[in-house]
């Protein structure tokens, strides 16, 4: 732990509170421009040295990013579907990057205008166009591997940083289903070393990208990070999580108050505030930092803080092959199709895209317990089971919905004594007729691979949590501006998925990254301007 | 008219048949839930409240001597012994109750062998174990229900399947498939582009 001062007040001139995919690059654009940034981080530094005991640890089950706090990831959840945090967040340096997929997908140019096209949601105060340069930064900033044979992006002004990782063995097949069902698939752009990038090795194909040993899937406590400590004018302080922000009498954000493990309260004061904790978190951060004159929380007069919770619904479908497909040797896939994700009628249905999986069904363990077998039958059993299974993934679009929401429930409390988030997620029509569709999609291409077998599995969620200070010009009906500054609050920021106002198919965190980048350069004219 | 004398000892019995005769039929009949009810009470579990610690040199020597017959029905080699020895040295020292499972399996092992189990030769071991019906380690929920030979039952439930599953989790068990890289052991990157060889 990097121990705070011993005084109970540090000065900095943006406090950033989270050390993930937002706030790291916010630390780094920032402090590049020679401008003061302390960022504090609820979790520890995660010691890069230790990353073959994190990945033991991730095989057997055990996810190694959580909170070494008792109580700290304490959470509760309504709605029809059971959103859990554990699995599905990272506290560290790094943040959510720690353990994510690495797939680096910008957001289409539809996805920025759903009301204008589609006359559902809202569109976005920005435009894929306003967005595009900040794209091609954060995929710089990232590393990401890719190529341009995607017939449904929208214009890209720069090349890909780094070549595509080539198709995998799988992939072979599926195109050959998907040539003859006329669907389109292209590789999946990823935040991967396909060779040696920004100080970083090549990816070595090691299979556990929740916990990647080499480095070679970017994080920001590798990328960012690092690199804007060195400048001299970034501090991060770790293991101290942010209770609350306080605010004066004018409406501006004077210091945010936290505390280590030792529970004693402490205070930074900033002329800038930026809040990048994560969807949820930073929705709690705001309600709990209600007073007088921000009886609901703070940035909320709009009483929008928390609601439009959205995250991207998912389903696998799986089918069992004759041949061999040689799964589980590496930890991420390689082809997509977007062509189920833009350029349609997205007002009653929406948008999705196909991951076609390198790994999918069950592990030789699996197969073994399962066998009933012993001895020299039970290997053959293993031997003769193993690899027959292809898997495609389906990521589906969801619409904000005032009823999913991160509220606070005062019935439970974490490791501070402050009430923890209550997560209330359900999904609609809207996402069950993308999910239906896509299923028979999915499943047209496993049985034209002759798959026997065929399954889908349970619904679920991605990682993602979007939505809960989404973005907007009129103060009424969003929480930011289109620069990501609080309507209410003229030096607050919020940054991260929580700004989305959409949530497209695609995976969140390269917008992110872009949003960010292109909030930092705002903030640092803001500040020059002052 | 015959009728017998109603005694609190018959009364007994007559209920105790009823109860039993219901029982059996539920069990034919197998509704879930009662499947459910009779798995969550009368399944053999792991002590919790155990201490966790070491095994001796001769309960390791044991449990791989067990193994062996399950895993692969042949003599491991020292790798692939290793392996073992670190999947059953980690539960026995991280997890409540694996420790005493592990003992108790590797007694009720030398119990059935008379002697030390690890020094048989390996078929008697299989026939050994094969007789007591170790390796139906898919124990049906009705067997739950037998008041007789329950740390047999524990082994089967228990020791076995995790035996079996640390195994083939192990590299042994990617290299049974024919991987020498797999998840947690890093490779050459563009293996995965093509069929193995």
């Amino acid at each position: 732990m990097s121990a705070p001062a011993p005084e109970e007040t540090r000065e900095t001139t943006v406090c950033i509170v989270g050390a993930g995919a937002a706030g790291g690059i916010m630390a780094l654009e920032l402090a590049r421009r020679g401008i003061r940034v302390t960022v504090l981080e609820s979790g520890p530094r995660h010691d890069f040295t230790r990353r073959s005991d994190y990945t033991r640890r991730f095989i057997k089950g055990e996810n190694p990013w959580q909170s070494p706090l008792p109580g700290l990831d304490r959470h509760t959840t309504s709605g029809d579907v059971e959103y859990r945090l554990e699995w599905n967040r990272a506290r560290g340096v790094g943040g959510s990057t720690l353990h994510w997929e690495g797939y680096a997908l910008r957001f289409h140019a539809d996805d920025f205008r759903m009301r204008s096209l589609h006359g559902t949601a809202e569109d976005w105060p920005i435009s894929y166009d306003d967005l595009e340069p900040y794209y091609g930064r954060a995929e710089r900033a990232l590393g990401v591997a890719g190529t341009s044979d995607d017939p449904w992006a929208s214009p890209r002004s720069t090349a890909f940083p780094l070549p595509a990782f080539p198709m995998s063995f799988s992939d072979g097949l599926f195109t050959d289903a998907c040539r003859r069902l006329g669907i389109g698939l292209h590789h999946l752009p990823q935040a991967r070393n396909s060779i040696a990038y920004g100080g970083r090795m090549q990816c070595r194909a090691c299979g556990t990208c929740h916990v990647c040993p080499t480095g070679a899937k970017a994080s920001t406590d590798l990328t960012h990070i690092p690199q804007a400590e060195s400048t001299g004018y970034a501090d991060v302080l770790t293991e101290v999580t942010v209770l609350r922000l306080e605010a004066d009498r004018g409406g501006l954000v004077r210091s945010a108050v936290y505390a280590g493990a030792d529970r004693r309260e402490r205070r930074l004061t900033a002329r800038v505030f930026v809040v990048a904790a994560g969807g949820v978190e930073t929705a709690r951060l705001l309600l709990l930092s209600a007073s007088p004159d921000f009886p609901n929380g703070i940035a909320n007069r709009s009483g929008l803080v928390g609601r439009y919770f959205t995250s991207h619904p998912l389903i696998d479908v799986t089918g069992r092959v004759a041949a061999r497909v040689y799964p589980y040797r590496t930890g991420f896939s390689t082809a997509m199709s977007n062509q189920f994700a833009a350029r349609r009628d997205r007002k009653n249905r929406g948008a999705f895209y196909l991951e076609f999986m390198n790994s999918a069904g069950p592990l030789p363990h699996q197969i073994a317990a399962s066998s009933g077998a012993w001895g020299p039958e039970l290997a053959k059993r293993v031997r003769e089971e193993f690899g027959r299974t292809l898997g495609i993934r389906v990521y589906t679009e969801q619409l904000p919905d005032t009823g999913n929401s991160v509220t606070l429930d005062g019935t439970v409390k974490d490791y501070f004594g402050n009430p923890v988030p209550r997560l209330t997620y359900g999904i609609g029509p809207y996402e069950r007729s993308a999910i239906a569709e896509a299923q028979e999609v999915a499943e047209g291409i496993l049985r034209a691979l002759g798959a026997k077998d065929i399954r889908t599995g349970a619904v679920w969620y991605a990682s993602h949590q979007l939505g809960t200070h989404r973005m907007g010009r009129a103060p009424t009906s969003s929480v930011v501006d289109q620069n990501l500054r609080a309507h209410d609050v003229p030096n607050l920021y919020l940054v991260g998925g929580g700004c989305f106002v959409t949530a497209s198919a695609s995976q969140p965190t390269l917008t992110i990254a872009a949003l960010a980048i292109r909030a930092a350069e705002h903030i640092a004219e803001v500040l020059r301007g002052a | 008219m015959y009728s017998l004398p109603v005694t609190r000892r018959r009364m007994l019995a007559v209920f105790v048949a009823a109860a039993g005769a219901v029982l059996a039929l539920l069990l034919l009949w197998r509704p879930a839930r009662l499947a459910r009810l009779t798995s969550r009470l009368f399944k053999p579990r792991l002590d919790t409240a155990a201490p966790t610690g070491s095994l001796s040199e001769s309960e390791m020597d044991t449990i791989l001597a067990f193994a062996a017959v399950l895993v692969e029905g042949r003599e491991l080699s020292a790798e692939e012994r290793g392996y073992l020895v670190e999947h059953v040295s980690e539960r026995a020292a991280q997890t409540p109750g694996y420790l005493a499972l592990y003992r108790r399996t590797a007694a009720v092992l030398d119990g059935l062998a008379a002697g030390p189990f690890r020094s048989r030769p390996l078929l008697e071991r299989t026939s050994l174990v094969t007789r007591h019906g170790l390796t139906r380690y898919d124990v049906r929920i009705r067997e739950y229900l037998t008041p007789v030979r329950r740390e047999i039952l524990a082994v089967r439930a228990l020791a076995v399947p995790d035996l079996i599953g640390g195994y083939y989790s192990s590299p042994a068990g990617w290299a049974t498939v024919g991987y020498g890289a797999f998840p947690g052991r890093c490779g050459e990157l563009s293996r995965y582009t093509k069929a193995e060889a």
